[in-house]
């Protein structure tokens, strides 16, 4: 247009400049746009370039080193040797592989002389034979064609054959000939490939010794290995790299619609199988990013864990948590966010992975965390509030048999009455075939009746057992009368942690008043009497060395604070002296389950002499007399806990009272508490007791069948974060400000602790935080007395008690022999048996970690279980749980190991807990049940007396070491009874264990080294008697043959016969 | 989330482009750790080398020798026809304490000491441990005799080093066995015969020496520096003192052990 | 909790919420932006009414109009490029938008545990908010249904020739005037509202007031015949209510509709529409706009007066 000369705004202004600076950011949001695409939405690309380049590196340094290994290796004799064997084998082959090799080629000419021709000749007689089968048999045509055939098979072709001679010759061939030959010939070709093979057999298998002699030698990947490796990591592609799991039914959870979809492995490389083997571990350090806060290269930390779980079937966001698909950021990824509900587990709470599906094991492997949170939430008595399935619900189960049994009475009842009233009917019915309908239903009736009576038996057995099976985590109140000063119940109340710091009591929060009501209502509550019988004082010092020598430390601790030694699975005793009565203290320590009346659940009061007295009875009762005199049914006999007979005498238990009393501070005194016996207090007590629960972890008379009052915890963790009260600190948590103790927020802001970790860990610090700014308190719940360390765990305990979110067939219950075991760790942890015995190889128990059990002292130490179930018959074992004392009369001793210190107690188990007990033993050496005792070859009378000449040998001092029953030798004898063996122990396990004791148990008293091998027979390492020139058995098998059937006679012989060993043998 | 929002706000007032950066977080590489190499061992110049000698004394009243009865293995008691005493007090009439482990504990700083050839020698003779102390090297060899008609068993129980527990029957060819790491010191017994006790202490370097029936010992070949000296009694515990070493210096140091109260 | 700065910067932060913080900005512009036109025109209008002659040939909407300017400018390039530049400058800002702010996914639906506060989208919380003033029949299905027939009503019932082409708020103030009020206070600010005002539970929280979702907040709202005493007009039965109410309803309509009336012929220039309009552009325009007061009514007498129905039926409630 033509340029007019104007002064018009419009047309003067220049937009040029805005265009282009415009123009020039638009370029630049371009750019952007681009880097976005490629890095900020896929920040995985940046990730796989610096592994790559890392890893590439790492693989770079390795492979020098490898290969000088594997050079070292080749050096070495044994390689040399077969390498040399190998190419002699060759060389001797290589003249027969030579001719072979002439014949076959020879023969692929001759095949490939005829080739053509035969292939023609099939072919057009195949096509021929095609066109016959067309036409209907008998047709003209069918014959016509029918002679096409023969003229083709007839039709003679010109083959140019090479001759043995090298020259060429002509010949006439027809079909057949054809034919034939080149079958013949394929014939002659595999019949030589046959030969081949035969004759270079030795050459190849000794290569492939060679081969397998490396690996085997060489530790790590092979160079080989490495540089294909290293050939993939150069051209790995830049891609998301994904694991998809489809399992058949996904709900809403991790799995999420579509099965799980997991590409962590994008940036966490070294996970990848493809890419890091996972016969190889890469670290931080191997990567040379050891500093670097943002390099998630390593592989597995835990590689067994990866083998028992496929990465292919159980992905990594379930164990993990964190949202699998997202790729855009780490935020996103690891559902750090508050959108995704399955955020990462923090790294102190990774375990939590392991509950979901692992809820049903008391222990799992590689999850001490869990475990521990797991026992203290036993220990600690959460379970007395809050029911968790699959915790201890003998309660429950108690309840529910109970009402059953109620229930059956009922119908029996009715049933009694219907009977006559059928009958009735029945004799005046108006016809036979009425009068026989109701006969018969009256007889099924009186049958119903009896069956109705079994199985009240039944359920009256399953009580028992139960109820001796259900444990209260405190102790009896209804007996404090008997056990405690009356001063300090109030103290102990309003002080628990000052009292005893190490306590499994929780603290609650009680004003002074509640703290009177409380105590006064208990105090009354408890049991009147009859008062014990006074006990005479015992030696306090001797009662100080039992106390640390039968074991009780491996519950119990001794001294305070730092000083304390012992187990923490029971009460520290140091100011025991302060509350508890002496005469209690006999009884308990002589019998902890003695009751002072027994408890009737279907009267629901302690009966009392008189109720026995009514019946004629004497008032004894325990679990031989459980039954009640009034209904026949199953009373409550023992006090309900764990703590187990260690079958002292009186006067022991005396001494150790004695000793206990002692243990108090100087100075300590409580003030007169008259409110005790204000019967007015009464009411508020027992309302105060019902709204605590102290019946939870207590027996309190009237509240024998009060239910749990918490919440129940099993899917704690999956339970929605707004339905958890978070109070006034609702906003405070979302905003991540740090609270004090209190719950006052204070000015330090973190990230937001609104989720469920958040909670729990300042319920666990003050379960009434949440109470903060509260008009007035709601929250229950008493100060668990718990360290940090079990915060965490009982968080990550609680975090992964969820509605699995894995499909149901991931979840832990297998049916085989690891069955026992997840039953068994349930009743090993309830009893405690670690506090003795080491039971998982790498797993100490209490004792050993003891001062007094170090180093020549570990001789005193109770026998280790790692290999319980392959040395003991079950039946055995099942006896001696029953009775470890092994036998009726003389109980206050150890019933195998009689020269040991610590006692195996009794727990009286329930018949349920001692089979478990016996499977889980066996399936932990995986033995197989039931044990079929095997049939040892007797003994030739020659094998008696050379068995009998070594066992008495200057050289095999068996008899020094084992008790033989001789009091006096007994005593400073430090290994069982040989006549144990035969009942106790399984034959083959004993072979095992004379000739390598070590082996099964390191550091034991039994030496090694007694036999050696000699061909493919064990032999006596000593120096022989005479006698045993000649014989050509194995030593070992004729001991223990001769072990098993030793009579105590036979044995009595021996000690004859043996040097030292007689009467007044041993040091003493 | 909110970087971001910002980020957008000031675009939309046309500028951030510029003020955006990229985040792509930077690596710091560094080079693997090559195994860590020890600083090299200062020399030992034998020309300047010094030594300590000095005794043991035992401050109070020796403790009552118990008598051994050994009645269970009549060949052995018939081995003592005065009959045998427990050598873990064993104090002569001026109050010298035998089986006392003196030895250097600082001091030598990261020096590496080649272990010796020939190996310790820990015999059973009449059913009791010859010598009852064993000092050896880490990885130095003991070798253990039975000079007895019997069968015993060696049973160490250490805290830092393996543990083992072999038989060796009369007449049978003797056992070599080696500690990897230091202690002291490792508690040695016979299962079979429950009086029968030693102890074997291992060192990393070849300054030790166990004081004799007079109570003296004599750690040679030290070079010159300032050392603590520590002395190791199986009943007693232990006593530590500083010694400075000038060029050629022969330093006397006495350790004196009293009865725990 | 008063004075949360950070409250109210989470509100304003959501992804969300970007577009209506925007639309705080530049609905009140670009009203300024167009009524300066508007005005800079009327006054050219009064100009060239004054002078025929020249509004022949000047053609330029453009006041105060200086000597040396042309009376009419070309399309090309004049608009063209500045039309150029802006579409540059909005894709860039387009671009940069969609980079740095990604689509706001949330958590998969759990229908056993819906959000608090559970909000539309922007655009239609205007909607959501009139739930609070009427039932979800009337402010669901019966208020949109009648704001989109009333839109498509505007060209019928519009007789006004003036103002096609041009800015102009003389000739067409009424025009204006309504859609002002109906776009901006009632969806403009009922957006806002819903966006900024609306915490959890849907409670009334001020700007830097604490979302707390543990609030709880005392408010009864009660229904006119439980605050009136109308039984001296119909028996208080379930009919006698319903009849009052629809009585209420009633009068509001006539005195709204008086009302509007008289809007209508405020103005010579008005009474000369009004002259042209037939009886049925009439009575439409009027219903319209007496519902479309109907709404503020009802803000304030429920926000004011805590009156939560007027008209209560077992069919409907207003």
């Amino acid at each position: 247009m033509p340029e007019v000369q104007t002064d018009d705004p419009i047309q003067r202004k220049s937009l040029s400049t805005a265009i282009l600076v415009s123009s020039f950011l638009l370029v630049l949001s371009l750019v952007w746009a681009m880097e976005d695409e490629f890095f900020g939405l896929r920040p995985w690309r940046g990730y796989q370039l610096r592994f790559t380049a890392a890893y590439s590196k790492y693989l770079k340094q390795q492979i020098p080193k490898q290969e000088n290994a594997l050079k070292a290796i080749e050096s070495s004799p044994r390689y040399q040797e077969l390498l040399a064997a190998r190419d002699a084998a060759q060389k001797a082959a290589a003249s027969r592989l030579a001719e072979i090799d002439a014949e076959t080629r020879a023969v692929n000419q001759q095949q490939a002389d005829i080739s053509d021709a035969f292939t023609t000749a099939r072919g057009k007689v195949q096509a021929l034979t095609y066109q016959v089968e067309l036409a209907r048999k008998g047709s003209s045509s069918r014959a016509s064609r029918e002679k096409d055939v023969e003229e083709a098979r007839a039709e003679k072709y010109t083959v140019e054959a090479h001759l043995p001679g090298g020259k060429i010759g002509k010949e006439e061939l027809d079909f057949a000939a054809l034919s034939d030959k080149f079958v013949s010939l394929k014939a002659k070709k595999a019949e030589l490939t046959l030969q081949r093979v035969a004759v270079s057999k030795e050459a190849s298998d000794l290569s492939a010794q060679l081969e397998e002699y490396k690996k085997e030698q060489l530790a790590g990947l092979g160079p080989e290995q490495l540089r294909s490796l290293l050939r993939a990591s150069a051209d790995l592609p830049i891609e998301i790299r994904q694991i998809n799991v489809n399992p058949s039914n996904v709900g809403l959870n991790n799995f999420g619609s579509g099965g799980l979809v997991d590409r962590c492995q994008s940036c966490h490389l070294g996970m990848d199988k493809a890419v890091v083997p996972v016969t190889m571990t890469v670290t931080k350090a191997d990567l040379g990013v050891s500093k670097s806060h943002d390099a998630p290269f390593t592989s597995h930390p835990q590689p067994e864990l990866l083998k028992a779980h496929d990465l292919e079937r159980f992905g990594c966001s379930p164990c993990h948590g964190g949202n699998g698909r997202a790729v855009s950021s780490v935020e996103k990824a690891h559902g750090r966010y508050e959108h995704w509900l399955w955020p990462l587990y923090h790294s102190e709470n990774f375990e939590a992975g392991c509950q979901q599906c692992h809820s049903s094991d008391a222990w799992t492997q590689y999850a001490p965390v869990l475990n521990r949170g797991k026992a203290l939430y036993r220990s600690r008595g959460c379970i007395g509030c809050h029911k968790f399935e699959g915790f201890d619900d003998q309660p429950e189960q108690l309840q529910a048999s109970r009402q059953m049994i109620k229930q059956l009475e009922q119908q029996k009842k009715e049933n009694e009455l219907e009977v006559p009233r059928l009958n009735k009917q029945a004799d005046n019915a108006a016809d036979n075939d009425t009068a026989h309908a109701l006969y018969a239903k009256a007889t099924n009736l009186t049958v119903t009746i009896s069956k109705i009576d079994a199985r009240v038996e039944q359920l009256d057995r399953r009580a028992e057992s139960l109820s001796r099976e259900a444990k209260k985590v405190g102790p009896d109140l209804k007996e404090i009368r008997m056990k405690l000063h009356k001063e300090w119940v109030p103290y102990w109340l309003g002080h628990t942690h000052e009292f005893r710091p190490a306590t499994k009591m929780p603290q609650f929060r009680l004003k002074q008043d509640e703290v009177e009501a409380i105590a006064a209502f208990v105090w009354q509550s408890a049991l009147p009497g009859p008062a014990l019988p006074a006990q005479p004082a015992g030696n306090a010092a001797h009662g100080k060395e039992l106390l640390q020598t039968r074991g009780c430390l491996a519950c119990h601790s001794l001294g305070e604070g730092a000083n304390s030694v012992g187990g923490d699975f029971a009460a520290n005793l140091s100011r025991v002296g302060e509350k508890d009565r002496y005469e209690y203290l006999v009884r308990w320590v002589h019998n902890p389950r003695e009751r002072t009346r027994p408890y009737c659940p279907f009267e629901k009061r302690d009966l009392g002499p008189e109720d026995y007295a009514r019946h004629g009875l004497p008032f004894v009762f325990d679990l031989d007399h459980s039954r009640c005199p009034n209904d026949g049914h199953e009373l409550e006999v023992q006090q309900p806990t764990v703590m187990p007979n260690l079958r002292l005498s009186i006067e022991d238990a005396r001494d150790v009272a004695s000793f206990i009393v002692t243990l108090k501070r100087s100075n300590a005194s409580y003030a007169p508490a008259p409110f005790m016996d204000d019967g007015n207090l009464l009411e508020k007590g027992k309302a105060l007791v019902r709204n605590y629960g102290c019946a939870g972890c207590h027996e309190i008379a009237g509240f024998e069948d009060e239910g749990r009052i918490g919440a129940e915890l099993t899917t704690e963790g999956s339970k929605p974060i707004d339905r958890f009260d978070f109070g006034r600190l609702t906003e405070v948590a979302k905003r991540g400000i740090i609270v004090q103790a209190d719950g006052s927020p204070t000015k330090k802001e973190e990230e937001s602790w609104y989720d469920q970790r958040g909670f729990f860990l300042h319920k666990l610090v003050n379960p009434a935080v949440f109470d903060y700014n509260r008009s007035e308190a709601t929250l229950k719940m008493p100060k668990p007395n718990v360290t940090a360390d079990d915060i965490t765990a009982l968080t990550t305990f609680l975090l992964g008690s969820v509605d699995p979110q894995f499909p149901p067939e991931y979840k832990y219950l297998p049916a085989d022999q690891r069955r026992d075991i997840q039953e068994g760790w349930w009743i090993v942890t309830k009893y405690n048996c670690m506090g003795c015995h080491q039971i998982q190889v790498g797993q100490p128990s209490i004792l050993q970690t003891l001062p007094m059990y170090q180093a020549e002292n570990k001789a005193n130490l109770p026998p280790a279980l790692t290999t319980e179930g392959a040395r003991v018959d079950p039946k055995w074992l099942e006896g001696f749980l029953k009775n470890p004392a092994q036998s009726a009369t003389d109980t206050n001793r150890n019933g195998v190991r009689s020269y040991l210190q610590v006692r195996m107690p009794t727990f009286s188990f329930s018949e349920g807990e001692i089979q478990k007990l016996v499977r889980f033993f066996a399936a932990l050496s995986s033995q197989q049940s039931p044990y079929m005792t095997p049939k040892l070859e007797p003994l030739t009378a020659a094998e008696r007396d050379l068995a009998r000449g070594l066992f008495t040998s200057k050289a095999a001092p068996c008899l020094k070491c084992h008790a033989t029953g001789n009091p006096a030798h007994d005593k400073i004898a430090s290994a069982p009874n040989f006549l144990l063996a035969r009942e106790r122990l399984k034959a083959a396990w004993t072979e095992r264990w004379i000739t390598d004791p070590a082996k099964i148990i390191p550091g034991t008293s039994m030496p090694s080294g007694l036999f050696r091998r000699e061909g493919d027979r064990w032999v006596f390492s000593g120096p022989l008697p005479a006698s045993f020139h000649g014989y050509t058995k194995d030593h070992a098998d004729l001991l223990v043959r001769y072990m098993f059937q030793l009579t105590p006679e036979e044995q009595r012989a021996l000690l004859g016969r043996s040097p030292g060993s007689n009467g007044a043998g041993g040091a003493n | 989330m909110k970087v971001r929002f910002f980020a957008s706000a000031a675009c939309l007032a046309g500028m951030a482009l510029f003020l955006v950066s990229c985040g792509k977080k930077e690596e710091t590489a560094e080079n693997a750790p090559a195994s860590a190499a020890q600083p090299a061992a200062t020399p030992i110049d034998m020309a300047t080398v010094g030594s300590v000698t000095g005794g043991v004394k035992f401050d109070g009243v020796a403790p009552k020798p118990k008598k051994i009865n050994m009645a269970s293995e009549p060949a052995c008691a018939a081995a003592h026809p005065g009959g045998v005493v427990d050598p873990e007090v064993v104090v002569d009439a001026k109050n010298n304490l035998a089986n006392v482990i003196v030895y250097v504990k600082e001091g030598l700083g990261d020096r590496a000491f080649d272990t010796p050839k020939q190996a310790a020698e820990l015999d059973q003779q009449g059913c009791m441990y010859v010598p009852h102390i064993v000092a050896v090297m880490t990885g130095q060899s003991i070798t253990v005799k039975n000079a007895d008609q019997t069968t015993h068993n060696i049973h160490p129980s250490p805290k830092n080093n393996r543990e083992w527990n072999k038989s060796q029957a009369a007449g049978a060819p003797d056992i070599t066995d080696v500690f990897a790491r230091e202690e002291v010191a490792i508690p040695v017994k016979c299962n079979v015969h429950p009086w029968m006790k030693s102890y074997i202490a291992v060192f990393k370097h070849p300054y030790f020496a166990v004081s004799g029936a007079d109570g003296s010992f004599t750690i040679k070949d030290l070079p010159p520096g300032t050392y603590t000296l520590e002395a190791w009694h199986e009943k007693y515990g232990t006593s530590d003192q500083t010694v400075t070493i000038g060029a050629k210096e022969a330093k006397t140091v006495t350790f004196t052990f009293k009865p725990a109260a | 909790m008063w004075g949360d700065w950070r409250q109210l910067w989470e509100i304003v932060s959501v992804p969300d919420n970007v577009p209506i913080v925007a639309l705080l900005f530049l609905v009140p512009f670009y009203v300024w932006y167009a009524f300066r036109q508007a005005l800079a025109t009327d006054k050219l209008i009064v100009q060239l009414t004054s002078d025929p002659q020249l509004a022949k040939t000047h053609h330029r909407k453009v006041f105060p109009w200086k000597l040396g300017w042309d009376r009419e400018v070309h399309v090309w390039p004049y608009l063209l490029r500045i039309e150029f530049l802006a579409a540059i400058v909005i894709t860039v800002i387009l671009m940069v938008w969609s980079i740095t702010l990604n689509a706001p996914l949330e958590e998969p639906a759990n229908p056993n545990l819906t959000m608090n506060p559970a909000k539309a989208p922007w655009y239609f919380l205007g909607l959501q908010e009139m739930l609070v003033y009427f039932d979800p029949w009337i402010a669901g299905v019966v208020m949109p249904t009648l704001i989109i027939v009333g839109l498509m009503a505007i060209p019928y019932i519009d007789v006004n020739p003036l103002g096609n082409g041009y800015y102009t708020y003389r000739q067409r103030k009424f025009a204006i005037g309504t859609f002002l009020f109906g776009f901006l206070t009632l969806w403009v600010g009922m957006i806002v509202i819903g966006t900024f005002i609306r915490g959890p539970g849907w409670m009334w929280f001020w700007p830097t007031q604490t979302w707390d979702h543990t609030r709880v907040d005392f408010a009864v709202n009660r229904n006119l015949n439980q605050v009136l005493p109308f039984s001296w007009v119909v028996p208080d039965t379930a009919w006698g209510r319903g009849i009052f109410g629809g009585l209420a309803t009633g009068a509001y309509m006539v005195v709204a509709g008086y009302l509007m009336h008289r809007m209508c012929v405020m103005t010579d220039f008005a009474k000369k529409l009004y002259n042209r309009m037939t009886l049925m552009q009439i009575l439409t325009l009027n219903m319209l706009l007496v519902l479309m007061l109907s709404l503020p009514v009802k803000i304030v007498l429920r926000l004011v007066f805590r009156i939560k129905y007027v008209w209560v039926t077992p069919w409907f409630s207003v």
